[in-house]
Order: C-alpha cells, then structure tokens, then sequence
C-alpha cells in the first residue's frame, strides 16, 4: 500500500561507493503478493492483473527460462518473475540487456529443447525482429512464446504500432488473450502450440488486457526439467543461405499446419445468434459483447483467439451464413484485410464493414462506446446514452488546468536537466532518450527535441552535430544507456561526433518500476554481482572525456561540469561523457523509510521569500507552489523529498532545511 | 450460446485523483471485497509514465456479466474523486441520475503555480458538477485522513465512504476483511479509523 510514503526522506549524503554497491530493489509496487502466484493450490480464484496471470501461467506451462526488458505495459510479468525467481525450482530469469538480447536467450533455450519465453511492449519487439525472424526459420525443440503487449492510445509509448504484422511477417502462429483469464489459460495453450509446430508462437497482448485486473482460477503447476542435452544439428540451426533456402519452404509447410489448428481450435469460437455477424480478436471482443447487449441486437460473434494463421474455412463459413459482417479489432484493419481476402477468395456475397467504410477508427484503443457508435452508424440507429450532449457539456471543462505527469518531488533529472539548461542557456539542441526523464520535454525544463527510440539521443546528437555548428547535449538514462546507446558510443568515437552526452545514472529502470539493470549489481535471480559501471565503459571504449558529477551536492558545480564539457567538445571536436549520479527519488525514499530516517524536508522562510517565483517558474518540483493568500511559495513537507534543488535555485536564499 | 443483457446488473465505479494518491489501491481493496461477496469484478489502470504525480483514473467494474474494463461517459453509478479538479476532470463518466463523491482538498497543479492556468473557485466547480447530477456528496477528506493519523489514508477515507452510500454490491465487513487482508499489519489501525471516519461521515450527511 502506498502508505509507504513514497514521497519520504533522500539522503544526499550517501557516498558515492554505497551508491556502486548493489542496491536494494523492489521491482514491483502492486498489492498481489507475487508470492500469491506461488500458491499450489488448483481452483482457487485470487484477483490478478493481466501480466500477473501470465507470470501464473510461466508456472502453470511448466517453462524453464524467461528472459525480459521492461517496458510498459509488459512489465508487471518480469516484476512478478523477479521477486519469485529463486523459490521456483530449475527456474531462471533474466533481466536481458535490451529485446533483441532477450530473445537471443530465450531462442536459444528453445532450440536446446526446453520451455522459453520473452516478454516485451510493442517497440521492444521492433529491437528484437531480427532474432524473431530467423528463429521462425530454423525452429525451436522446446516451446517458446514471445509475449509482446502493444499499447493502443500511447498511454506509456512512444508510438502505437500493431505487432500482429510480424506474425505475418516471420510466418509464427499468433495468439490474442482478450482478459486476464484468457491471458494465463492460452499462454498454456501457445506452449502447445509451440511445441506441436516447432514454431516460435507471437502471444499479443494491449494495455487493456494487461493492466485489468480479474478474477482468475489458479491451474495445476507443471515441472521443469533441470538440464537438457544440446542435439547438434548446424544445418538446421545456422542459416547460412543453403540452409535458410530449405528452412522457407519448411516454414510456409509449418504455417499450413498451424492453419489446421487454427480451424479446429476452441480458441476461435461462435457466440450468441442473429443476422449480423461480428468478427472480433483481443480486448475489442469484450466490447463488441457489451455492445450487442446495451443495443440488444440479434448477432453473432466470430472470437478469434488465434488471429495468425486465421481459421480460412471457420471464417468463409460465417460470411456465407451471414448477409453483413462487421470486424470490430483495435488499431491496423489486421483481421478486416483478411477476411477481405477470404472472401474474394471464395467467391462470398456478403457485405464486410470496419475500418475502410470508416465505421471505426484505426487510432487509440477501443471503448464500448466506440464499438456501439459504430454498430449504431451501421444499423442507423440512435446510441441508448446521447454522447454528443455529454462531450460538449465537457468541452466547457477544457479549460481546467491540465495536471500531466511529472518528474517526481526530488528527482535527481530536474537537477541536472536545470543545470544543463542553464550551462548552455537554452540554445543547444537536447536529443532525448526514452524514460521518465522523457518529462523534461515539459516547461520549464524543455530539454527535449527529438527522440526516435532507445539509444537514439546518442546517435540522433551525431547525426545534428554532422550537419548543425550548434552545440549538442544528449541526454540517456542509465538502463537505457546498457539497454542500447553501447553502439552510439562507439560510433562517437570512432567516427569523432563532437556531441556532449550526459548519462542520468539513477540506479535502475525507474519508469517501468524500478527493475535492476547491469550498472546496478543485482541480476534478475535476485544475485549480487560486481556492477558495470559507465564511466569504466566510456573509457573503455575510448571517450577521452569522461566526468562524474553528484547532482545534488552543488548546483554550482553541476553547471560548470555541464559549460566545461561543452566547451571541451567544441574545442576538441569529438565525444564527452558526463555521469550524473544520484538514485531515483522514489529508491532513495524507500531506502529512508526503510532504515527509519525522520523527515527532514525543506521549507521557505515567509520573511524573506519576495514571491519571485524563480522556483516555481524555473523548477516546477510538484511539492512546491504558491499560496495566494500569503503571497509566498510554500513546500508541501509532505511531498518534499528532500533533494534541496529549491534552495539552490532561490536568489532570496529563502529556502532551508530545518534543522 | 447466448449473449445475455449484461449492462443493467453491473456497478460502475470510476475513481480519479492523483499519482501518488492510492487510487490503485483503493481499486485493488474495493475489487477484493466485491469478490468476497461472491461478485465478479474488472479492474481498469493504467500504468507507466500516467503514473508519475499526473492525473490518474481507475474503474472498476462489479457484476456478472462486466467483461471490459473500461467505463463510458454517462454509464458511472459513482464517481470518487480525490481532488476538486480530478473531480471535473471524470465528472463526464457520471450517469445522469448517478453519485458523486468528493473531497475538496485542493491539490495546485505545477501548471498553477507557474501561472500557466487557474485553479477554478468552488462555485464554478459545484456549478459544472450539478450540470452532470446533483448527487454530489463533498467533504474534506484529507481532513479525516489526518485525523486517522496519516494523509496516506485518504484512499481509505474514500473506501469508507463508497461503502456508506449502499449504491455499490459490498458490505462493509468485506470492504474491512480486504482492507485488513491487503494493508501490511503496522498500518492497519490508521486505516481502519480512516475507512471508519469517511463511512460515519457520508452516512451522516445521507441521513441529514
Ligand atoms: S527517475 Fe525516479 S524520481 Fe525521477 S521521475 Fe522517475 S521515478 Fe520519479
Ligand atoms: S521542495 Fe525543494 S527540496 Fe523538496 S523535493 Fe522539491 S525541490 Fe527538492
């Protein structure tokens, strides 16, 4: 519960060794104990999220290796695996260096011959296409399933693309869980599947199915073997162009006999009766439900859970035994092309409607309301509730101060991304990376413009200072950094980049949940180990400006580290690296609250504050604002973390610990 | 198989406040009791970067047949927010004859405090409200938090108070049972307290 005050006390004291030793972490933050999924106890019902479930379901299919990067909304299911990993038996789980990583481990598992999976969000999946599609070539022994959870709407990502091509793309069976029931029941069923076809099966998740929470019946758990042998069989396993020649006509053979499980398969069912027919996969099929009950139609409804390879004949069969069929599926028209094609194939009169009439959009996750609207426009009917009235009774509330997120009260980032501003006064051009420091593309800091992906703050910052004589400050995360800005680096190097790169080392993966990464010295089997620490890599690698920096021991100094840096690379022509070390506020608020550390927050003496608003307006630290009455900026003690930012920043000197 | 009318027998309940706040929690709670009276339930949340101190909104659905997780403007039987504006911000999910439960502490967001936005006065936030329904039950429940003894009950506050307004399937030794179940031991008799000033204090205004 959050009573653990999130928002306590940080110790800017803490030295420097203590922050490279390993550091305590509490990779999830939810109220199911994950020591709840241990539970051998069959046909108990507990409350589980998406994610949670098929983390049950790793047990429950008996799979011997998982391998992950974070990255909502996948990230409960490593979270979960983590704090559970050492207590199952012949069970390993890694936190892997990136996706790509994740499904090299997991990969190679497989074709040794036991049970492997990966799980990642949407993006993730992108990092790790290359590996995807040759393991469709050659196969696997054991089942794998690669989980991949798209993000309809965008509420945590940098785009929403559909990952259902790449079950066209690879030729791999695919597999869309609508609910969190479905989401352990058929990642037992993928393991099969898996392993029936030697085939690599795409499991495809979206925030919806993931993050809902539902009751869900516990299944029997299944062992694991400990080892296995690895059979050779390099003309299988290499794909060397002779091989892979031979490797594609067996895979489109596999696909066809996916095709068979497909038709026959309970996963792909009729529900309900009526004239209209409704195709439907994932989360959309809850709402296509509710819509046909809130309009009380008469219709029927094609689920597929198995959306690659598609049930051809269950499908022809429903257009012919229906006049119109409407395909109700989030995002890309990835069914509606598909039964299209059914269709024309065999010669059927029947009249498709989604997403080309425009009956339903291809942007941000579905609602009931979307679906109902849609059916509504189809049928020319009016919606039971008169949404219209409703919207623009809330447009009049547009004008309510917005509160988007923020970087917390206390987080190491507003410093130095202050710092950075004003060391370069706003005018050199800040490439992004992806993490919570992402929120400093928001006033006041506004050190954001431009950002692709994972690692591209350090390239896309070659790219402009090749072509720009601006100067160039990057900024990446610490799991980000290992994650993928490695290669950035080296082009740097290698090719002389003059880019400044700052490396804001929090000591963990802070947006996702605070997952251990390989700076941090604490693998995802819950082992301490010696950290990697950045600036021996830089070095390594050949930056011949590498500096370490304390965000919070002196603003002046952090703006001088910044100027001096900047200046270095102008000079120098070539890479510089500064480490801004200082753990995640909500770590350091943990590591406080657990130590028993009272509160020591700061505050701003009325007298001598002359409501400048330099805090608020250069800062925005969301435990301070400005009391009207008073006319004075006033801390709230109990969101101040502690960080001392503020005090820095105030010209009065107004703003102090107390004592 | 058939496809049942299954939106007349479920309770939707939308929770809005902000990051940091418990509003996850007091979902996961309230979902928990649903089940131990023998409820079916959904729980909708959004995780990630909605988390950091930003606007958040949590539903939960309780019944038979609730399926989806999501709630659709006008379909609300309750709306809880934890903060005024959070209020207004989720008020249009609230059915017409649905309830609104409130507390009016004031959270300034940084757009306030840099200026970039006005915080709207408590008439013009009733005023909107009432545009919406005019079951709105408000009252400071940070105050009652405090007096618990920690603001960090104040999701508990809201517990207590959903379960004295009867509109939602749970009783209330369920709604404790899930809150003793799911709060770690040295924090349980805060929260108690908690859950017991907002029930007394919405029973108290219901009867009135
Ligand atoms: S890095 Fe830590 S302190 Fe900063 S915004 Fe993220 S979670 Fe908050
Ligand atoms: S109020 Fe000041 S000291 Fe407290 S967290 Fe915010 S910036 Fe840091």
């Amino acid at each position: 519960m959050r009573l653990c005050s999130l928002y306590h006390k940080i110790d800017t004291q803490s030295p420097v060794q203590a922050l490279l030793g390993p550091v305590l972490h509490r990779a999830h933050d939810n109220l199911t104990k994950p020591t709840e999924l241990l539970e051998d106890n069959p046909g108990k019902r507990i409350l589980l999220l998406g994610n949670e479930a098929i983390a049950r379901g790793v047990l429950e299919a008996g799979v011997r290796l998982v391998a992950v990067y974070p990255g909502t909304p996948s990230s409960e299911i490593g979270n979960n695996l983590t704090a559970i990993a050492t207590r199952i038996p012949d069970f390993y789980f890694e936190f892997s260096t990136n996706e790509k990583v994740a499904m090299e481990v997991a990969g190679a598992a497989a074709v040794a011959g036991v049970r492997s999976m990966i799980a990642c969000k949407g993006p993730g999946l992108n990092v790790a296409a290359d590996p995807f599609l040759s393991l469709a070539y050659v196969g696997v022994r054991g089942g794998m399933v690669v989980v991949v959870a798209d993000d309809p709407s965008m509420w945590s990502s940098q785009n929403e693309n559909d990952s259902r091509y790449y079950a066209l793309m690879a030729n791999t069976p695919m597999l869309e869980p609508s609910d969190p029931v479905e989401a352990k029941s058929m990642l037992i069923e993928a393991f099969d599947i898996s392993e029936k076809l030697e085939l690599p099966v795409l499991y495809r998740t979206t925030t919806r199915v993931s993050h809902t929470r539902a009751p869900v019946e516990l299944g029997p758990m299944r062992d694991r073997v400990s080892t296995v042998k690895f059979d050779k069989d390099p003309f299988r396993f290499v794909p060397i162009p002779s091989v892979a020649y031979k490797r594609h006509p067996w895979l489109l053979q596999q696909i066809e006999k996916a095709r068979r499980i497909s038709e026959e398969t309970s996963l792909n069912y009729r529900i309900g009766e009526g004239e209209l027919g409704i195709i439907t996969s994932g989360v959309a099929f809850n709402y296509a439900i509710e819509a046909v009950s809130t309009l009380g139609l008469k219709a029927e409804i094609l689920k597929l859970g198995m959306t690659h390879p598609l049930p051809e004949r269950k499908i022809s069969d429903f257009l012919q035994e229906h006049t119109k069929v409407v395909v109700v599926e989030e995002l890309e028209p990835f069914l509606e092309t598909q039964v299209r094609r059914v269709a024309q194939l065999n010669h059927i009169v029947v009249t498709i409607l989604g997403k080309e009439q425009g009956y339903f959009p291809r942007t941000y996750e579905y609602t009931p309301r979307t679906v109902i609207e849609g059916l509504a426009k189809i049928l020319n009917r009016n919606t039971p509730i008169n949404w219209q009235q409703i919207d623009s009774k809330a447009e009049e509330l547009s004008s309510l101060p917005s509160r988007p997120p923020l970087l917390c009260a206390g987080c190491p980032h507003r410093a130095t991304y202050y710092a950075i501003r004003v060391a370069t006064r706003g005018k050199a051009i800040y490439p992004s990376d992806i993490g919570c420091y992402t929120l400093s593309i928001a006033p006041p800091l506004e050190t954001a413009d431009i950002l692709f992906d994972m690692g591209s703050s350090i390239t896309t910052a070659c790219g402009i200072a090749r072509v720009t004589d601006q100067d160039v400050v990057a900024t990446i995360g610490d799991s980000t950094f290992f994650a993928s800005g490695l290669p950035g680096i080296v082009d740097a190097v290698y090719n002389r980049h003059p880019i400044s790169v700052v490396v804001l080392d929090n000591r963990t993966t802070a947006m996702t949940g605070q997952q251990p990464h390989p700076g941090t010295g604490l693998t995802g089997m819950q082992e301490k180990v010696s950290p990697i620490d950045i600036v021996d890599v830089c070095k390594g690698l050949g930056v011949n400006y590498v500096r370490m920096v304390r965000p919070f021991d002196s603003m002046a100094t952090l703006v001088s580290e910044i100027r001096e840096m900047v200046v270095w690379v102008r000079e120098n022509k070539q890479p510089a690296v500064l480490v801004s070390r200082e753990p995640c506020a909500l770590l350091a608020a943990i590591d406080r609250q657990q130590t028993g550390t009272p509160p020591h927050p700061y505050r701003v003496n009325s007298d001598l504050c002359n409501a400048c608003k330099r805090c608020l307006h250069r800062l925005s630290c969301p435990a301070m604002y400005f009391d009207s009455e008073t006319n004075k900026a006033v801390v709230d003690e109990t969101l101040c973390n502690e960080c001392g930012i503020c005090a820095a920043v105030c010209p009065k000197g107004a703003i102090n610990r107390e004592d | 198989m058939r496809i049942v009318r299954n939106t007349v027998d479920v309770t939707n309940v939308a929770l809005s406040g902000v990051g940091g706040q418990g509003v996850l929690t007091l979902a996961e709670v309230l979902a928990k009791a649903a089940m131990l009276d023998g409820h079916n339930v959904r729980v909708g949340e959004i995780h990630g970067m909605a988390q950091r101190g930003g606007h958040v909104l949590c539903t939960i659905r309780i019944g038979e047949h609730a399926k989806g997780p999501i709630i659709d403007p006008g379909t609300a039987h309750l709306v809880v927010g934890f903060e005024p504006i959070e209020t207004l911000r989720e008020i249009h999910l609230v059915a017409p004859n649905g309830c609104v439960i409130m507390s009016s502490h004031i959270l300034l967001p940084v757009a306030v405090s840099m200026d970039q936005g006005t915080y709207p006065d408590h008439d013009a936030i009733m005023s909107a409200t009432k545009r919406f329904t005019t079951n709105v039950i408000e009252f400071d429940a940070m105050e009652l938090a405090e007096k618990a003894g920690s603001p960090n009950s104040l999701n508990m506050v809201m517990l207590g108070a959903i379960i004295s307004t009867e509109l939602v399937p749970v009783t209330k030794d369920s709604a404790l049972q899930s809150l003793y179940d799911t709060v770690p031991e040295q924090f349980q008799q805060v929260n108690s307290a908690a859950f017991n000033l907002g029930f007394a204090q919405v029973g108290g205004m219901l009867r009135l």
